[in-house]
């Protein structure tokens, strides 16, 4: 199986405080990938990374076996969308395909020609006067066309309206369906990503929190209902991610490593997004009452 | 990437173009009307002749009068020329601070770094791109402005040398041009938005240039002394066009009487009001008056040198830009 982005033990730092660390992840070729997290954990960071925009301060990231820090031969291969699609406002769409063909050895301006015609872009229009959707179409197009074999796209939806959102990530996996195209997209919502991933990535407070392909994900989780817990083992479980309490009533979210068949818990399957939450609340938020001077 | 830099900078080359061809035809004219009163007050002729310095004291006082005539009229156009210094770090401001702030400031920079070509290549073609635009703009800035000063640098005691005039013309200008455009580059590396960049241009470069130039020009080459007695030396010795750095008269023990200043008595020691000359500043006999100078015919050198350490200043910010570029995410 190839590997398309690895990462080992990778940090980045700004001043004293680490915006990813130890951040060790593959991710298979052929996956469509979402990277979740809330504002802040580290995601743009990983892309920046891993695109070579960004010099590890720690560990390092290797895409198809190359580091593109120290190596930009290995940027034809990436597609890269960064954050809020920036392009050259005053240029036309039609300008910025041309951009690209000056700019990239492999370039298929057809490809992104006809896509942009599908999408009913204006070629002769500053992208600046487009709406926010055409504009994140005209970057996936820019993207796409340098044929790339890992995309990557820094949460590409956040500034759509839902409709915009649904139209933008079918046509991406309409286009990345036929190529083999690897994909590493990120979002702090799932609620987006949860339709065209099968790969998953949860980062929270600059850690990586979870990783792995959502069926297996899905398939080793598992949430109980009981009577309440107070920490005993329970057999078939390996790791309680979440668990919340009522009086008399607990519910767990587990981590399983066998059949869960004590009678006292109800077993339910969880769904994706169940999962991702249940992490992302693992990451405990440190107060910060000192620094506002106001009691704790 | 080259087509890239043309399509975003046309309009601004455009500006830039329109903007000197306005100068030029409001400056042209006057350095037409400047060189025609030149010639019509026998200017030139006299300029010859001074230069040969071997002029008889009729001529002389003509000339000088001629020179002070000249000088009433246009003298209001040196505060235009003072105004003129300022273009170069104009340049610098409008194509050197934008250069990368405002990719960074649009976040363009993610992708115009992350196509094809990589980042190196990109700053190479840029720069290089902005020190052509840059050197042509400045070489026309440099050879007009000698041409349109020259009247006045000539009737002028100081000559090329002095302040402001030097730094108008010759090549000098490219050196000023060059520096500001790689120091507005490398500011934006640092600040990363367009207008702090500005700011800080705009400050360093008037604190160097004024450095360079107070504490560094006049030292180029060892200066030269010229004495003189302070009675019966002839007026009109000392060279027109010298950059005259200090000036005093000095005891005949070489003891500094008075600073900037100069005694001349007529031959036979007495003073305008009847005592022996120079007694009021305790002058003794065999006092002389003292000048450190730089002689007018070291403008090449001294423009040469001055261009050289600016173009070297602009050559180390272009490689520490390229290489803060590789730490802008």
């Amino acid at each position: 199986m190839e590997i398309a982005l690895e990462a080992e033990q990778l940090g980045k730092r700004y001043g004293r405080t680490w915006a990813l660390r130890d951040c060790s992840l593959r991710l298979p070729a052929g996956r469509i990938a979402a990277l979740v997290g809330p504002n802040g954990a580290g995601k743009s960071t990983l892309l920046h990374l891993a695109v070579g925009l960004l010099r590890p301060d720690a560990g390092a990231v290797q895409i198809f076996g190359e580091t593109p820090y120290a190596n930009p031969s290995v940027l034809p291969e990436i597609g890269f969308v960064a954050q809020d699609t920036p392009l050259y406002r005053d240029f036309t769409a039609a300008q910025l395909v041309e951009v690209g063909r000056r700019m990239n050895k492999r370039w298929d301006g057809a490809l992104a020609r006809n896509r942009l015609a599908q999408l009913g872009i204006p070629p002769k229009l500053p992208v600046g006067k487009l709406s926010g959707g055409q504009r994140a179409q005209v970057a996936l197009a820019l993207a796409l066309a340098k044929r790339p074999r890992l995309l990557l796209l820094d949460e590409p939806v956040a500034s759509l309206d839902p409709l915009a959102r649904r139209e933008f990530l079918q046509s991406l996996m309409g286009s990345v369906a036929e190529s083999e195209t690897t994909v590493l997209l990120s979002s702090h919502l799932l609620a987006d990503l949860e339709r065209v991933c099968d790969y998953l990535v949860v980062l929270q407070a600059a850690q990586v929190h979870l990783v792995g392909g959502v069926d297996d994900l899905v398939a080793v989780h598992r949430q109980l209902v009981g009577p309440r817990h107070s920490g005993e083992p329970i057999k078939g479980v390996a790791a309680v991610v979440r668990a919340s309490h009522t009086a008399r009533q607990s519910t767990l979210l587990v981590r399983t490593d066998g059949d869960i068949t004590d009678p006292e818990w109800t077993v339910h399957d969880v769904t994706l997004e169940d999962l991702v939450l249940a992490y992302l609340a693992e990451g405990e938020t440190t107060t910060s009452h000192a620094a506002w001077e106001v009691p704790a | 990437m080259i087509w890239l830099a043309w399509r975003q900078h046309r309009k601004q080359l455009l500006f830039t173009l329109l903007g000197f061809a306005a100068l030029a035809a409001l400056m042209i004219p006057i350095g037409l009307s400047m060189r025609h009163s030149f010639t019509e007050l026998g200017l030139p002729n006299c300029v010859s002749q001074l230069a040969r310095s071997q002029i008889d004291p009729v001529t002389a006082n003509g000339c000088e009068s001629a020179f002070r005539q000249f000088t009433n009229r246009y003298q209001s156009l040196n505060l235009v020329a003072v105004l003129l210094v300022v273009l170069p770090v104009l340049v610098g401001l409008f194509w050197g601070a934008p250069l990368v702030a405002r990719e960074v400031e649009h976040g363009t920079h993610r992708f115009a770094w992350t196509q094809g070509v990589g980042r190196t290549r990109w700053a190479l073609v840029k720069f290089g791109l902005v020190v052509v635009v840059t050197v042509t703009l400045a070489i026309v800035y440099g050879l007009g402005m000698a041409w349109w000063v020259s009247p006045l640098t000539q009737a002028a005691h100081e000559g090329r040398l002095g302040f402001i005039v030097f730094d108008l013309q010759g090549i000098a200008p490219i050196g000023y041009t060059l520096f500001a455009v790689a120091l507005g580059i490398f500011a934006g590396t640092l600040w990363r938005r367009m207008l702090p960049a500005m700011g800080v241009t705009l400050a360093a470069f008037i604190g160097v240039r004024a450095a360079v130039a107070i504490l560094a020009r006049p030292h180029y080459q060892p200066a030269r002394t010229l004495t003189f007695p302070i009675e019966g030396a002839e007026p009109l010795q000392e060279g027109r066009g010298n950059w005259v750095l200090a000036s005093g008269v000095r005891n005949a023990d070489g003891k500094m009487l008075a600073a900037d200043t100069r005694i001349m008595c007529p031959a036979g020691g007495q003073a305008p009001d009847g005592g022996r000359c120079g007694a009021d500043i305790g002058a003794g006999p065999g006092a002389y008056n003292w000048e450190l100078y730089q002689p007018a015919d070291r403008f090449w050198p001294f423009q040469w040198i001055e261009t050289g350490i600016f173009v070297a200043l602009a050559a180390l910010l272009l490689y520490l830009s390229v290489r803060r570029l590789r730490r802008i995410a």
